[in-house]
């Protein structure tokens, strides 16, 4: 039940289209020929100022950019619904504030270097590469639509999750070379950051910029990681995995299980960890062996990580410890 | 029909039925599997986080032994099958990246020229075998069996990589499913994630998709839920317990692999399928086709 009071609901209505009519045309018919009552948000009618984003036939979409016709072939039928995980103010409409407060919170505006003359010429602009501005290209053409961050399986489990369109603007600055020391990486390393993403690709997928939301959260993991931003559980998550295939060429769920959640939480996993032994399903690390190639594995890592210093470094460092 | 057969990590170990089954299930209809068993793990996307070429390295080490076998790859894994393909689509798409790849790759001796085919055995069941003659195959029909058809993510997205079926509206494993003489449900979560990424890192937020996906899979009226992941499976199997617990509720949805239910399907008992493998038993449903 809404803040309003009254169950969600839905009315059919009866629209004459033709060729090329889309969802928004449609909208717009129903409110000018059947119901003004009917609210929705639009302005530009050309997917570029991201207002429009409705649910439709279950996957959230541009109303604008999304025609009726081939919609009705796949589905038989067109519902329209408001995005999911923000509250309705009414009909098509959803209050965006939960989702403005997150992108606020990862400072969306560059803090740049205080002086970088390797990047700036000698009348002070800063000149910056084809290959380095490509980084965060894709990033850069979010029109903050909301349709990440409906589809989202983490934020429809949990509301405090930062999301993919905020998070796509994080790596916006972070991935920007004359992104400055910020607090901002370490910022989304937190709870509800970057390491919740349960890596279901909903916003890839949905995105109808083909922002690639994922990439970026994969490429704030790889940065968080290669700037030492390691004391969580996804870290270690990823390490377990990184360790255990340079070791065996496989990966070894007992060993993940407990670096991930380290000595004290691994007890809690005990008791499921009986009943799994109880099927003939205990991860013993004894059960996984080690591949035949594994010296071809080997070459592999390290000729990457020579390539990369600072992983050669942070590895390096972790097997001092 | 001839493959190069990588089950991945986890049906190596955890979900050893699924693996042990999927080989039954192929003698019987004639399909070739040729076990990739000096193939590395394919990172399973965490890989990808901490370094996307090293990611592509591996992969590409995968393919490599692959192009030597001269078959296309099929994998049960869905996750397996979306880090292959997606590797598999960048490396063959920037040919700078795959030289790239192929001088780290040298290193090791080998070489990639970008010519295999990664599959998921339930689209080669469908592509290639074929349902047609797949349901001549089916010595006991699943009659009044009740199926929650369930995807997950990873079969699906991202449909750029060497996808199959639409991720909006998928039908495979429903045609899968009524080929087999079984009824399908609707299953409203059945394209959405079982949360196996995040279960060791934010385990509250992850059980609680398990207990969604559980509890959307039981109100479809579904007997059972058939999936094609084995890291799924562990989710919705191994963790329904702790799923219960959060909801406060008794679940009790057995989920079978797809081979079970094929093999089901093919005569092969449920002794031989491992069922007792389940932590969440399916004896109830599956007892009155097996002998």
């Amino acid at each position: 039940m809404g803040s309003s009071g009254y169950e969600p609901f839905l009315q059919a209505y009866d629209v004459n289209i033709s060729a090329g009519t889309t969802v928004l045309d449609a909208l717009h018919k129903i409110k000018d020929e059947q119901d003004g009552t009917l609210s929705f948000r639009r302005s530009c009618r050309s997917a570029i100022c991201g207002s429009c984003a409705v649910k439709i036939n279950g996957t959230p979409k541009l109303a604008c950019k999304t025609q009726v016709i081939p919609e009705f072939e796949k589905h038989s039928t067109v519902i329209i619904e408001s995005l999911s995980s923000l509250p309705v103010i009414k009909d098509l409409v959803v209050d965006f504030d939960a989702f403005w407060h997150k992108i606020h919170k990862i400072e969306p505006y560059l803090n740049p270097k205080e002086d970088d003359k390797d990047l700036k010429d000698k009348d002070g602009w800063w000149i910056i590469k084809k290959e380095d501005a490509l980084k965060t290209d894709d990033a850069s053409n979010c029109i903050a639509c909301g349709c990440c961050y409906s589809s989202c399986n983490t934020m429809d489990a949990d509301r405090e999750f930062l999301g993919p369109a905020a998070l796509t603007k994080a790596w916006r600055f972070i991935g920007d070379i004359r992104e400055g020391k910020t607090r901002r990486l370490s910022k989304i390393s937190d709870e509800h950051g970057i390491w919740s993403c349960s890596r279901c690709i909903e916003c890839t997928e949905v995105c109808p910029k083909d922002v690639r939301p994922l990439t970026a959260i994969e490429n704030l993991r790889s940065e968080a990681i290669k700037k030492g931003i390691t004391d969580n559980a996804g870290v270690r998550h990823v390490e377990a995995m990184v360790d255990s295939v340079r070791k065996t060429g496989k990966l070894d769920e007992a060993a993940m299980t407990f670096r991930t959640l380290g000595f004290m939480r691994s007890i809690g996993m005990i008791p499921l960890g009986l009943k799994m032994e109880l099927h003939g399903k205990m991860p013993l690390p004894s059960l996984f062996g080690t591949i035949e190639g594994i010296d071809e594995v080997k070459k592999i890592y390290d000729e990457i990580e020579k390539e990369n210093l600072s992983l050669h470094a942070i590895n390096r460092e972790r097997e001092e410890k | 029909m001839r493959y190069a057969y990588y089950p991945g990590c986890a049906s190596q170990v955890i979900t050893k039925e699924y693996s042990t089954t999927t080989k039954k299930v192929c003698q019987i209809l004639g399909i070739g599997l040729e076990e990739m068993k000096d193939a590395n793990c394919c990172g399973a996307g965490l890989m990808t986080d901490y370094n996307y070429e090293l990611s592509l390295a591996l992969n590409a080490r995968i393919f490599a032994q692959a192009e030597k076998m001269s078959l296309d790859i099929i994998t049960i894994c869905s996750t397996c099958f979306m880090v292959m393909s997606r590797a598999n689509r960048d490396l063959k798409e920037k040919p700078e990246l795959l030289e790239k790849i192929n001088n780290v790759l040298k290193k090791a001796g080998l070489r990639y020229s970008g010519n295999v085919r990664v599959k998921h055995f339930l689209f080669a069941l469908i592509e290639d075998y074929g349902l047609k003659k797949l349901k001549k195959m089916v010595k006991k029909p699943l009659k009044d069996m009740k199926v929650a058809p369930y995807y997950g993510c990873h079969i699906l997205r991202p449909s750029y990589a060497e996808g199959f079926d639409d991720p909006e509206k998928p039908s495979s494993l429903e045609r899968l499913i009524e080929a087999l003489g079984a009824d399908v449900t609707h299953n409203e979560g059945k394209t959405k994630c079982c949360g196996f990424q995040i279960v060791l890192v934010t385990q509250t937020t992850a059980v609680d998709m398990i207990g969604k996906r559980l509890k959307e899979a039981k109100d479809s009226g579904a007997q059972c839920i058939v999936s094609p992941c084995p890291l799924c499976h562990i989710s919705l199997d191994s963790y329904q317990g702790e799923a219960e617990k959060r909801t406060h509720q008794k679940l009790g949805v057995p989920v079978l692999h797809l081979s079970q239910l094929v093999g089901l399907a093919l005569g092969i008992s449920a002794n031989e399928l491992e069922f007792s493998r389940h932590l969440v038993s399916p004896e109830a449903v599956i007892m009155r086709f097996s002998d």
